[in-house]
Order: structure tokens, then C-alpha cells, then sequence
């Protein structure tokens, strides 16, 4: 075929037809004006918090790095440096941990910097003064500072009592450098110089993984960045290989930087994601395709008279894609600068509202607004294009004689009606509905897909449970344990001597319940040494575990004996019987609960049950116990220690004193009714004497903690909900808008032939009612059965998760659809009733 | 008797520069039971004066009876429950609801009007009109000839004191389009109605007992029914 210059003409139509129908290309652009918002600000809401939850992640964790490898050499270092994939390298070389008793409750690391930019990776880079250059200087966060009671000033005298690996020195230091500490930190960097560094703790010149006495002093760890940060850890491995060959014992340590662990996602949260996606998009393609299919049907007498006066069917597809292109050229931009606001304003607010200190974490960077401003747009143009292509298809396919009868009515319904059938509003309303199923179907699908996501985002959000939260953290109002959750069993349990807990029950107004606790043994006979034997026998291949039964079979294993007080029972939860206090009272009765960690990753195996009888040794007391429940021990209540193979007895207070001449608690719990804080500074003050090894910690520290990232959480989920709610509802809007506009001359003819303003109107509600139903019947039944299977199992893992059932959000929705419903039919027919019913007949 | 007169009727369309003036003090009688065609050129005003009869468009002055009633006396909304029961249209592009099947179509208006339908009646039509086996089938369904008789139907079941007719074959070929016509004049004289037609179509406008001759929105033959 030749080829003819018709471009510019086809072009031309395509502009007058744009310019004809004015209130159409309003209702349009729109259309993917909405869905543009929605793209941009689902990307940068979503961006911003992805950014600013790791910059919060490398800030807990310390580092910016991707990854690392820890207690090597220089040579090492060069190693790495000259490997391909690597980039970025920053070192330091780790000296020892300060000691004072000033920072029991702070962790601090002296490490010395390699530069400045190691300094800036962890976070720990002076913004006042400099790094330690000589030996005598020293560089702290003001936590540290503050801990130490020490001014903010430069040239500040400080001691520091340094434990390099195990040998305590000296050091009166000056300060050269500080910056604000983070808190969050898990531990405190703190900087000497690189003479002090060569003087206390100079660079072994033996691998450290090779060594037979490991001591840490002097190596380096060695962080660095990927070209990327997908599969950090499979990079790491490959990198590893590369360095050190086969020899997997010369393998360092490594160290995957988690703030990037969203990179080595697991495959079902990829999927989640995409699911996610897809059904964003999809909401998207269904806004605008809904929009597109009844425009183009409304313009399909005009596709037809083209065809006949020789347009093309390529030539009619090419205008509706030019059409589409103008559209998009409008309703993105708009889009963009709508949803960028929105997004701005929203990150705005959360971080005001939060007062979230590192703020600018969560800005996005201009480069990465405009990436997805980019990607937004694209995703849009992309929705409009895929959208627009089965409109192009009808309105290309179309004949011209087909053209003049169109009317959106799906073909092959051929229902033989009774003759009798009543003609009214309602009934031709649902006559329209059915005339066309799937643009039904379409707008109804939409509808549906807005309303349910904000009825699953509404169930996350409802089921965040901050007692759940906190229950793995602290039971009680307050805690007391020692210090060092590192140093040595024996020291742990004698943390809270009987002294302590003798001092704080003086305390007016706190409730003090010490948590006794040693070390015991547990006699099997019977059926539980028939069941410890049956488990020898499966786990007998395994060297350790077998190593533990054998002791258990042989007539003994160990038993977390535990005392406590009738009111800490009440954090119990029994999994079998039932605690009755006055019986654990009698000093007859335990609670047990017993551990096996084996290689099936089932850790609890009851060898005890309610009822049977638990023979416990004690030094050299032996008791025998009625199992009156089985219930594991609240774990901040527990040591955190676990053997292999243990049976946790728990007694009451009383019968545990009995049992030893040497009584201590391993934390002791605090009540208290006070609201003023006067107990709270008591028992804080108690903990911060003078070498006291008691670390206070108490339940609003862990609520605040929750508190900030439930009301992010909130903020963000209720904002995504808020504009998923209104696009549903604004895309109602314009489905409802957009059929009537598009059915002007078919209203006018029904008005010509006596049917009057009132029974059209009441015809157009009806068919919106019927919209609101058809939605509010497909989202509760769609939306429940997400609730109760993929949200529900999406969050079963989540250890602060409740899960409850709600449609709330559905049901809040359909009155207001309703409610629209018979509105805006009245606005729309009163806004078409401008136009005579003579100038809208001859409408095509 | 008189069933359709207009007095002095004028419609200008625009403003200043754009002024047109579509028809110009047109006055005319339309006795009971007669068939009169409206004819003139593309642009006359015939399509207008139609308009105006059947109060589908307000005059800029002048006025319409039907049945001795002014009929722009009325509210919007009553003119429009008058104009279902007292006139009925047959369109070019025959414009029946595309959800309703023959029947329903043809009955409409007067389901409108909360009215019982007289079944008998009704039948007659259809019968008359060729479309007793085809009352369940949808507009989309059925050929333009077809659609015609329905539209035909639909104007005559209500009982109306006048059809007004808007080029009703100018969509149809002319062997239809004889068919068609001869259905509305069988059917008119049958039930005695009064119908008023336009037609470009001067063959087709014999067929009438009157022609109103209509030139640059001026009336200017067979205003009057002895003219």
C-alpha cells in the first residue's frame, strides 16, 4: 500500500473531536488525573518511608554500609579493595569497650577510625571539632558525654577505664570531638587516635580465625558498599570465595548491614509485594479503562460516519490513541504535582507529629523524587495506553451501520421478557445496568478493589496490639535486672540480691515481686523416662543432643527452678491445667514447662503434664511437685538462658526459699498505683547509686518506643487509606458523572417521548443505588474473605498482631455511596438539562 | 375542529451578528383527524416549527395550542406529562430505549403515566403494524423498517390527540419507506388520529391530505386547512 501523508489530518480530527465534547475531556483527564495521584503518591509515601526506615535501621545498626567483614587485617583490606564489586571501603580498627561504672547503662566501643569518611558510615562523625589525631585525644557521642556527666565542650578532661580484651587500663583522654549520639544505637562508637590505637592495641599479624588464643584488640573491620543492593548476602559469599578460595576456615566473619535485608527479601513477601502492585494498577487500568470504554462509546456514531466517509479502522484507532495521548498529557502532569503535594504534606505532618529527629531521613531526595515522579508517570501513560487499547479495538472495528444502532447494549441478550413486565424508573434502571454487564462489572470491580484495600489496610492497623508488643519486652510496670545481660549465669541470678529486693519492698508504693531463681535437677522416672528415652533414641545421631539426653535417661537433667509470688502468676498463660495461687502456696505444687532445642525447630516437648508428678533436686534437697499446669515463663521474667534440654519448675516463693540457702532473683517486678513519678524516680534512683549493678527499665519506656512507630504506622496506613477511599469514591463520581453525560441524547429522546425530568432522575439514582449495592455487596463479600485469609495469614507471624474481623471501613463507605448515589444523578441531569431536549437529540 | 394552532410562533437562534431567525411569526391550523406534511428545503425552519408544536423547544414568541391548550403555558415538567399524553413523535432515528423489548417500547409512554394499558387497543396496533411476533425482541434486533413500526406503534398507543412525524423515512430506503408511510396513514385514519409530518420529500408528501409549504421560516402555503 502507498504510503500518504494523512498523519496531520488525522491528527487534525482527532483535536476538533477533542474540542467538541468539552465536559467529556473534563470528566477524562480527571480520570487519570486520580490515577496519576494515586501512583505518585503511593510511590512516594512509600518511598519516603522506605528511605527513612533505613536510615532509622542503619542508624540502630550503626553503619551505612552494605557489608562488612569483621576482626581482619590490613591485607584484608587491600583484598577487598581490589575486588570488582566492592566500593566504598571504610576500616576501623577495634580497641576494647570502656568500662566506667558511669556507663553500665551504655554500651561504648573504642574503636580508632580509619578517616574521616569511616567516621561519617557509622554515624559517629564529629560535628564538633575532629577526630582524635593524637594519643591523648579522644572523640565521644554527647550519650556518652551525658553518661558520663561531662560538659559538651572541647578540651574536657576524660577517663576512661578500658577493657582490652580482659586487661583493664587507665586513660585520662581529652576531648577533641563530639556529636549527637543516637540513642537507638545499639552501641555506643566512641574514637581514639590511630597512635593510641598502635600503642594499646596494635595489629596482631596472625589471622585472627586462625589463631588458638582469640583476642580481638587490634583488628580490623572493614565495611564496604555493592554496586547495588540486591542479594547482599549471596555477594558476600561469591566475594569471600574470591578472596580466600575453598578455604572456608580462613572465612571471616561477616556482616550483612539488615537496614538492606529488604533486598534479600524472602519469595512470599515478593509476591505479597506484587500482588500489591498488581492490584494498584489494576485499580488504577479499571478507572481509566471504565472511562475511556464509555467515552468512546459515546463518540461512536461519529467512528462510524468516519468510516463511512473512508477513515480507516488503523486510522479511527490512531485518533483514539492520539485522543488518549493529549488526555495523558494533562492529567499526568496535574497528577504529579497533586499527588508530589499530597505526599509532601503527608510526610510533613508524620514527621512534625512524631517529632521524629532525624527528619530528613524520610524526605526523599530530589534525584529520587524525580525517579518516581518518572516511574509514576510512565506507570500511568502505561495504564492509559493498555486501557485505551479495547476501546481503540471496538472503536476500529466498528461498522458504520452497526455505528448508528449503537448503544452500548451487549449483544447475543436475547431474552424472550413477558410482555406484561412493568416499565418504571427502577425497572429501566436495571435494564441499563444489564445493557452493558461488563461496564458494569468494571465499575463495580473498581469500586470493590478501592473499598477492600482500605478495609485490609484498616485490618492491619486495627490489629497492631501494643500489650503484645510489649509483653515480650517487660511484664509489669517496671523491671529491675542487672546490668550486664552478657556476664555470667552465676552473676545474672545474683543480680537482684535479697538486699535489693529487701531495700525496694521499703519503697512506698511499689509493689516489688522478686523473681528467684537457680539451678536444680530434674529425677525422670517412670513414664517421662520412657519418653526421654524414646527421644534419646531419636536424636541419638545428633552429638550434643544426645550428649544431654544421655544425662536425662541416666536419671537427671537440668531444672530452672523458679519462685514466685501469687501475683506474677497472673502473667501465666497456662497451655495445660490451671494455676491456682493458695495451692502453688502449699509448696505441693509446680508449674513446668520444659525445653528440648533440637533440629526440627520444635523447642517445647512436654515430658511433664497437669497431673503428674515432678521429682526436683535442690543442692541436696529432693522434692517431688504435682504438676498443677504447664505454662512457659513470661519471657522478660525468665533468665533468657537455655540449656539444651531443661524443665523450667516454677514454685511459689516461699517453697524456692526453702529449697537454698543462697536465694536470688534474676529480675523483680514492680507494680505500682503511683501516677506522679515519685516511685518511678525512687526505684530509678536506687538503680543509679553508686556502683550498683540494677539497670531500671520500665513499661512507658517500651510504650513511647511502640508509640512512635504505631502513630507512623497509622499516619501512613490511615493517609493510604484515606486517598485509596476517596479515589473509590471520586471514581464513583465519575462513573456515575460520565453515564449520564454520555447518554445525553438517549435521555433526551426518553424525555421527548414522556418521561419527565423527576422520572429521569429518579431512573439515574436508581442506577447508582444499584452501583452502591452491587459495591457494597461484592467488597464485604470479597473483603472478608481477604480478612480471613490473607490478612489473617499475612500477619499470623507478626508477634504484635491481633487479628480481629471488621468491615467497618465498607460499611462507613456505603452510606456515603448511597448517599452520592442520589446526589449526584440530580447535579449531572440538572447540568445536561442546560441544552434544550431539540439541541441534545441532534446530538450524534 | 381544531386540535394544533400556533399564533405568530417565532424562534431566533443566536445573538447580534449570529441571529437567526428560524421561523418567523408562522401561523397555522391543524383541524382534527387530518394528515398534513410539512415541506421545504434543507434550513426552512420545518424542523423547528415540528419542535415547536410538540413543545420539545420553547418559541422565542408567539404561542402553540393542542386541544385548545397553550401549551407553553406549562411548567417544564408538565409539559412534558402533556406531551406523553397528548402528542405522540415518530423520529428519523426512530429512538426507542435500547433496553426495552417491542413491547415495552411501545407501551412506555403510557407505563409512564401510571395509566393501565388497553390491551385491546394496543394489540390492534401491533397487529395493524406487522409486529405481533417480534414484541419480545430488542430494538438492536430488529431491521430500521422495523424499528419505524415500533416508533409508529409507540406514538399511537398512548392515544394522542396528534403524531407529529420528524422525517420518519428519511432513514429508510424507499420501498420501506412506502410501507412505512402507509402504515401511519392507515393507521391514522383507523384511530382517526391528526398527523403532522415534515418530509423534504415532496412524492412522499402527496401522499398527505394537506401540504404546508414552509420557506426561510416563513409559512408560505396551506397554513390554514381550505387554503
Amino acid at each position: 500500500m502507498n504510503k500518504v501523508k494523512n498523519k496531520k489530518a488525522i491528527r487534525r480530527l482527532a483535536f476538533r473531536e477533542l474540542k467538541a465534547d468539552r465536559r467529556m475531556n473534563i470528566v477524562v483527564v480527571l480520570s487519570i488525573m486520580l490515577t496519576c495521584i494515586m501512583f505518585t503518591a503511593l510511590t512516594t509515601i512509600g518511598g519516603g518511608m522506605m528511605n527513612g526506615m533505613q536510615q532509622e535501621t542503619m542508624r540502630q545498626v550503626g553503619g551505612n554500609r552494605m557489608a562488612g567483614i569483621k576482626l581482619v587485617l590490613p591485607e584484608d583490606y587491600e583484598k577487598v579493595k581490589h575486588d570488582a564489586a566492592t566500593k566504598d571501603l571504610v576500616y576501623r580498627i577495634i580497641i576494647g569497650n570502656a568500662v566506667n561504672t558511669e556507663l553500665k547503662n551504655v554500651k561504648a566501643e573504642f574503636n580508632c577510625a580509619g578517616d574521616d569518611d569511616a567516621a561519617k558510615a557509622s554515624f559517629c562523625y564529629p560535628s564538633v571539632g575532629r577526630l582524635p589525631e593524637s594519643i591523648n585525644e579522644t572523640a565521644l557521642s554527647t550519650v556518652v558525654l551525658d553518661e558520663l556527666q561531662l560538659p559538651h565542650e572541647i578540651g574536657t578532661p576524660v577517663h576512661i577505664s578500658l577493657d582490652i580484651d580482659g586487661v583493664v587500663t587507665e586513660h585520662d583522654l581529652t576531648l577533641c570531638g563530639y556529636w549527637e549520639g543516637d540513642k537507638v544505637a545499639m552501641a555506643q562508637i566512641c574514637w581514639i587516635s590511630r597512635a593510641f590505637a598502635d600503642k594499646y592495641a596494635p595489629t596482631p599479624s596472625e589471622s585472627f580465625y586462625t589463631r588458638e588464643h582469640r583476642t580481638y584488640a587490634g583488628y580490623w573491620q572493614v565495611d564496604f558498599n555493592y554496586f547495588n543492593s540486591w542479594n547482599i548476602t549471596g555477594k558476600t559469599e561469591a566475594l569471600l570465595s574470591r578472596l580466600y578460595g575453598d578455604n572456608t576456615s580462613e572465612f571471616p566473619d561477616t556482616g550483612i548491614n539488615w537496614a538492606f535485608s529488604a533486598s534479600d527479601v524472602e519469595p512470599g513477601s515478593i509476591v505479597g509485594a506484587i500482588v500489591i502492585l498488581l492490584v494498584i494498577f489494576a485499580a488504577g487500568y479499571l478507572i481509566i479503562y471504565n472511562i475511556f470504554h464509555i467515552n468512546i462509546s459515546s463518540n461512536i456514531r461519529n467512528y462510524g460516519l468516519l468510516k463511512t466517509i473512508g477513515t480507516t479502522a488503523k486510522q479511527i484507532r490512531h485518533m483514539v490513541r492520539v485522543r488518549a495521548a493529549v488526555y495523558s498529557a494533562f492529567g499526568i502532569p496535574f497528577g504529579i504535582v497533586i499527588g508530589v503535594l499530597l505526599s509532601r504534606l503527608m510526610m510533613s505532618s508524620i514527621v512534625s507529629i512524631l517529632n521524629i529527629r532525624s527528619a530528613e531521613s524520610y524526605s526523599v531526595s530530589a534525584e529520587l523524587l524525580m525517579t518516581m515522579c518518572l516511574i509514576s508517570a510512565a506507570f500511568t501513560f502505561a495504564t492509559v495506553m493498555i486501557s485505551c487499547r479495547k476501546p481503540c479495538k471496538i472503536a476500529g472495528s466498528v461498522s458504520p451501520i452497526e455505528a448508528l444502532r449503537y448503544n452500548e447494549t451487549d449483544i447475543n441478550i436475547k431474552k424472550d421478557r413477558k410482555k406484561t413486565n412493568k416499565v418504571n424508573p427502577f425497572s429501566i434502571a436495571l435494564g441499563n445496568m444489564s445493557r452493558s454487564r461488563k461496564k458494569t462489572v468494571v465499575v463495580v470491580l473498581s469500586l470493590t478493589l478501592s473499598l477492600v484495600l482500605v478495609n485490609t489496610l484498616f485490618t492491619v492497623l486495627k490489629g497492631i496490639d501494643k500489650d503484645k508488643y510489649i509483653r515480650d519486652s517487660i511484664v509489669g510496670d517496671a523491671m529491675i535486672r542487672h546490668t550486664d545481660n552478657t556476664n555470667l549465669i552465676g552473676d545474672r541470678i545474683n543480680g537482684v540480691t535479697t538486699e535489693a529486693i529487701a531495700d525496694l519492698q521499703q519503697i512506698e508504693g511499689a509493689e516489688t515481686h522478686p523473681i528467684y531463681f537457680t539451678y536444680g535437677g530434674v529425677c525422670p522416672e517412670g513414664e517421662q523416662l520412657e519418653q526421654l528415652k524414646k527421644l534419646y533414641e531419636k536424636y541419638g545421631g545428633d552429638e550434643v543432643l544426645a550428649a544431654h539426653l544421655e544425662g536425662a535417661v541416666s536419671g537427671s537433667y537440668t531444672a530452672a527452678i523458679y519462685g514466685i509470688d501469687a501475683d506474677t502468676t497472673a502473667y501465666f498463660e497456662p497451655i495445660e491445667g490451671s494455676i491456682d495461687t493458695e495451692k502453688l502456696k502449699s509448696g505441693k505444687y509446680a508449674i513446668v514447662h520444659t525445653y528440648l532445642w533440637n533440629s526440627d525447630g520444635d523447642s517445647d516437648v512436654e515430658i511433664y503434664h497437669a497431673g503428674d508428678t515432678i521429682k526436683v533436686e535442690c543442692g541436696d534437697k529432693m522434692r517431688e511437685y504435682e504438676v498443677m499446669a504447664v505454662s512457659i515463663i513470661p519471657y522478660p521474667l525468665s533468665t533468657k538462658v537455655y540449656s539444651i534440654l531443661e524443665t523450667n519448675v516454677i514454685v511459689s516463693a516461699e517453697e524456692y526459699l526453702s529449697l537454698t540457702d543462697k536465694p536470688a532473683a534474676t529480675c523483680a517486678m514492680i507494680n505500682t498505683s503511683d501516677e506522679s513519678g515519685r516511685v518511678k524516680e525512687q526505684l530509678k534512683a536506687y538503680c543509679d547509686r553508686q556502683g550498683s549493678p540494677l539497670v531500671y527499665t520500665d513499661k512507658q519506656t517500651y510504650l513511647d518506643e511502640f508509640n512512635d512507630l504505631l502513630v507512623m504506622v497509622k499516619l501512613v496506613g490511615g493517609t493510604l487509606s484515606g486517598i485509596l477511599a476517596l479515589i473509590g469514591i471520586l471514581n464513583f463520581i465519575n462513573a456515575v458523572v460520565t453515564g449520564i453525560l454520555s447518554r445525553r441524547r438517549e435521555l433526551a429522546m426518553m424525555n421527548a417521548v414522556g418521561m419527565t425530568g423527576g422520572q429521569l432522575k429518579k431512573m439515574l439514582m436508581w442506577e447508582g443505588v444499584h452501583y452502591a449495592v452491587l459495591t457494597a455487596v461484592c467488597s464485604a463479600a470479597v473483603g472478608a474473605l481477604l480478612s480471613r485469609t490473607a490478612v489473617r495469614g499475612a500477619t499470623g507471624d507478626m508477634f504484635f498482631f491481633s487479628y480481629h474481623f471488621t468491615l467497618l471501613p465498607i460499611l462507613i463507605c456505603v452510606p456515603v455511596l448511597l448517599m452520592l448515589s442520589a446526589v449526584i444523578p440530580s447535579v449531572s441531569y440538572k447540568a445536561i438539562c442546560h441544552d434544550s431536549i431539540v439541541e441534545r437529540l441532534r446530538e450524534n | 375542529m381544531e386540535v394544533l394552532k400556533t399564533e405568530e410562533l417565532t424562534k431566533i437562534y443566536g445573538k447580534e451578528q449570529n441571529k437567526v431567525t428560524a421561523l418567523d411569526n408562522a401561523n397555522l391550523v391543524v383541524n382534527q383527524g387530518e394528515f398534513a406534511a410539512i415541506v421545504g428545503t434543507s434550513g426552512s425552519g420545518k424542523s423547528t416549527l415540528l419542535h415547536m408544536l410538540g413543545g420539545l423547544d420553547r418559541p422565542t414568541s408567539g404561542k402553540v395550542f393542542v386541544d385548545g391548550k397553550d401549551i407553553f403555558s406549562l411548567k417544564d415538567e408538565a409539559l412534558t406529562i402533556f406531551r406523553r399524553r397528548k402528542i405522540g413523535f415518530v423520529f428519523q432515528s426512530f429512538n426507542l430505549v435500547p433496553t426495552l423489548n417491542v413491547y415495552e417500547n411501545i407501551v412506555f409512554p403510557i407505563q409512564l403515566d401510571g395509566n393501565n394499558v388497553d390491551e385491546k387497543f394496543v394489540s390492534e396496533v401491533i397487529g395493524i403494524l406487522g409486529l405481533s411476533d417480534m414484541q419480545s425482541r430488542l430494538p438492536n434486533q430488529l431491521s430500521g423498517g422495523q424499528q419505524q413500526r415500533v416508533a409508529i406503534a409507540r406514538a399511537l398507543a398512548a392515544k394522542p390527540a396528534i403524531i407529529l412525524a420528524d422525517e420518519p423515512t428519511g432513514n429508510l430506503d424507499s420501498k420501506t419507506s412506502q410501507d412505512v408511510l402507509s402504515l401511519l396513514k392507515v393507521t391514522g385514519q383507523k384511530f382517526g388520529q391528526t398527523i403532522v409530518m415534515i418530509t423534504h420529500n415532496e412524492a412522499i408528501a402527496q401522499m398527505a391530505d394537506r401540504i404546508i409549504r414552509i420557506e426561510d421560516g416563513h409559512i408560505v402555503k396551506g397554513g390554514e386547512p381550505n387554503e
